[in-house]
């Protein structure tokens, strides 16, 4: 075992605090655990659940320790076992800790980690209404799946095709369309949400005067399914659908499936593969970043800063069209590699694209946020601190704003990040200016980053040949979104996924808003909401309810900023 | 001058970006993906786009001895999947995405197929043109049993090695 654990521990100096503590922490557990070989990538601990509580306990003491995810799996046609994998990361060890569970069936039920790890609340929660776990020693309601959702039918386990699901439910609102007799129409409701958008977010702001007390958070109003559809797709169409999980960074989620799969299955993907992969993700921070500020200019009511700033990013929109073949979803990641070459004549376009978004945005971000009005509601409005951001294990601009170094093309790096040289960008004010600064150090950064991979963007195969599916094979990969860390886990079958796992940054992050919109000025939610940088259109409307009239009105986010941006004026 | 009006100039010196759309320049660079066209000629029906197409746009539908390959381009995601696949190269990549409509019937386009018919039960199995495809990829195949489903084929050539033993 010991020589398993020095080749997991072969870290740099900064690393040798934590390697002791593993090593101790390896031999805590003596007695309550199994250690399991799992790749270099990462450490598999066997726990059986009653001394699951224990073992995690000793686990938080090494620092920088986070969940990274939490996945529930019905393995009872392999092993016999439900199981679930607790999902741990080490930052300065770049290693993941998985604590794996396996249940009997007719026993479901798990001591809560929720006093020990506070980020593991929802996930508990969706292994209950998609699994069918039941977590000893705290409240549970349904969370992820909508009110009229039959008992007892648990849509993940694998007793559930998808047609004997749709067979199973039927909305409620097809009957009230066959009580209208408007059956054979499509139905569309418009309301606090809308079922377009991709991350659809309700917030219940309760106010005395202008101060908000506390915060309500509902959402999983449009949950699609997509782990279970993607369990019925094929290796090579599963990108497509993965892609689809988010209109502004779907690369982040393709790559990410892709990684899983070719850890799980030790495919060797070509380093110019890697290289074009990275260059696209990069592409898709730029413009996900400039969008970003341009909705916060928008949400201050610096509208000429919006404008600005899309006029900036349409430049990387059509690059990324030209490199990939589509301005969004750019449909080139398959298990192996990437489908699309990039020659001499496109990296030429590219610095010269580069060149002239990094003068524009230069002369453009100075003037913005020296407007004082933009000042004036970034500075220390929706504090988040970082006790709080350790706390609840989370990820991207949210955590680094909260002076937290946590970035996973650093900390766990992928594609072609091992090969160069950047810098991550980190602000110690807490504040929603801190998280809109990093933000705008990321895009220079992105830009450089570009350079330096065009440079050195190697020759050779853009894709493996071939590769063989073996099942039942653990991987998980991630990336750094624009959000933050997205990680997926996939369980290998024949032909497609055994089990597919997704975990997007606004999942980890979303916690954190009510943290920040405590005790701070209603005008100054609709910032604070959008520095975790969610889907925007989808937070577009609250419900404010009047403490002390009982009065509810409903209003868009805009108008409520924008009154307080008068008061600046 | 106040460091905020610096963006005035900038404003000045840009002008109007929006594009007069659909009469001012093109709206796609040359990698640009759009829908799909199936060349009827080269088409062989074999249905690999079908099987890797990820939203499934491209399906077969039977109707009598017909088989129909349907591209449904409402449910195209523009991927390119197929022409990567298509053995026979017959799917292209066109830059069209002009493609909104108010009858449903335009966004159906459909390549007609006739199917080979099992010389012994009647089944209809396989297109004509993969079936010549496969006679001429394969001399040695005797033609009687070609035009056998593959059912009846494994039965027939499990009578013949013992027959002629």
């Amino acid at each position: 075992m010991y020589t398993y654990l020095s080749k997991l521990c072969n870290v740099d100096a900064n690393g040798k605090f934590n390697e002791v503590y593993l090593n101790e922490f390896i031999q805590s557990i003596q007695g309550m655990a199994r250690i399991e070989e799992g790749g270099t990538d990462f450490l598999r601990i066997v726990v059986l659940k009653d001394n699951l509580y224990n073992v995690v306990e000793k686990l938080l003491k090494i620092k920088d320790v986070y969940l990274r995810t939490m996945v529930s799996s019905d393995e009872r046609t392999i092993n016999g076992f439900f199981k679930l994998y607790y999902i741990f990361g080490i930052d300065t060890l770049s290693k993941s800790v998985i604590v794996e569970v396996p249940l009997t069936e007719n026993d479901l039920i798990v001591p809560t980690l929720v006093n020990l790890v506070k980020a593991v609340d929802w996930y508990e929660r969706e292994a209950h209404d998609l699994m069918g776990i039941k977590f000893a020693g705290r409240n549970q309601y349904r969370f992820v799946l909508p009110d009229d959702w039959p008992t007892d039918v648990y849509p993940l386990r694998k007793d559930y095709a998808i047609q004997d699901l749709m067979k199973l439910y039927t909305p409620k609102v097809i009957e009230r369309a066959k009580e209208v007799e408007a059956e054979a129409v499509t139905i569309i409701p418009i309301g606090p949400y809308h079922p377009a958008l991709h991350e659809p977010e309700y917030f219940e702001l309760y106010v005395r005067g202008e101060k908000i007390v506390d915060v309500r958070y509902v959402g999983f109003m449009v949950h699609r399914g997509i782990e279970k559809l993607g369990e019925s797709m094929k290796y090579n169409q599963v990108p497509f659908l993965a892609e689809r999980i988010c209109g502004i960074c779907g690369f982040v989620h393709s790559t990410s499936y892709c990684q899983a799969v070719e850890q799980a299955l030790q495919i060797d993907v070509p380093e110019r593969a890697q290289y074009i992969r990275s260059i696209v993700l990069e592409l898709e921070r730029l413009h996900s970043h400039l969008l970003w500020l341009g909705v916060a200019f928008h949400l201050l009511g610096y509208d000429t800063g919006f404008m600005h700033s899309w006029r900036i990013r349409e430049q990387v929109m059509i690059l990324a069209e030209l490199l990939t073949g589509s301005r969004k979803t750019y449909g080139i990641n398959i298990v192996g590699g990437v489908r699309r070459d990039i020659d001499e004549d496109k990296i030429r376009k590219s610095l010269e694209v580069l060149k002239n978004v990094e003068k524009e945005f230069k002369t453009f971000i100075d003037i913005a946020v020296s407007v004082p009005q933009v000042k004036a509601r970034l500075k220390g409005t929706g504090i988040l601190p970082k006790s709080e951001a350790h706390a609840l294990s989370l990820v991207g601009p949210t955590v680094r704003g909260s002076g937290i170094p946590r970035d996973i093309r650093k900390d766990y790096p992928y594609a072609a990040y091992r090969y160069i040289h950047f810098d991550v960008a980190v602000q110690d004010e807490c504040d929603n200016m801190a998280r809109a600064l990093v933000r705008i150090d990321e895009i220079f950064e992105s830009i450089d980053i570009l350079r330096q991979l065009l440079d050195k963007l190697p020759k050779g195969a853009i894709a493996v040949e071939s590769w063989d599916p073996e099942p039942h094979r653990i991987g998980i990969g991630s990336v750094e979104a624009p959000r933050g860390e997205v990680i997926h886990m996939v369980i290998t079958g024949i032909y497609s996924p055994y089990r597919w796992r997704v975990r997007a940054p606004t999942y980890q992050n979303l916690p954190a808003v009510p943290i920040m919109l405590r005790e701070i000025e209603l005008a100054d939610a609709p910032i604070t909401i959008a520095s975790i940088d969610p889907c925007f259109s989808c937070t577009d409307r609250a419900l404010i309810i009047n403490i002390k009239t009982g009065k509810i009105e409903g209003v868009p986010l805009y108008v409520l900023s924008r009154k307080k941006l008068e008061a600046v004026r | 001058m106040v460091q905020f009006l610096k963006i005035l100039p900038i404003s000045a010196k840009i002008g109007t970006v929006t594009v007069m759309y659909p009469y001012d320049r093109p709206l796609v660079t040359e990698s640009f993906r759009g829908a799909i066209e199936v060349d009827p000629d080269k088409c062989i029906g074999c249905g690999a786009c079908t099987r890797i197409c990820p939203p499934k746009a491209l399906s077969f539908i039977q109707e009598g001895e017909t088989l129909i390959l349907r591209y449904f381009v409402g449910r195209c995601i523009f991927c390119g999947m197929c022409a990567d696949t298509c053995p026979e190269k017959a799917i292209k990549i066109t830059k069209e995405f002009e493609l909104a409509s108010d009858q449903i019937y335009e966004l159906y386009s459909d390549v007609q197929h006739s199917l080979s018919i099992c010389r012994k039960c009647g089944k209809k199995f396989v297109t004509r043109k993969l079936m010549n495809k496969v006679k001429n990829l394969v001399k040695e195949l005797p033609e009687e049993l070609l035009e056998l489903c593959p059912n009846c084929r494994r039965i027939e050539s499990l009578l013949r090695t013992t027959t002629t033993r």
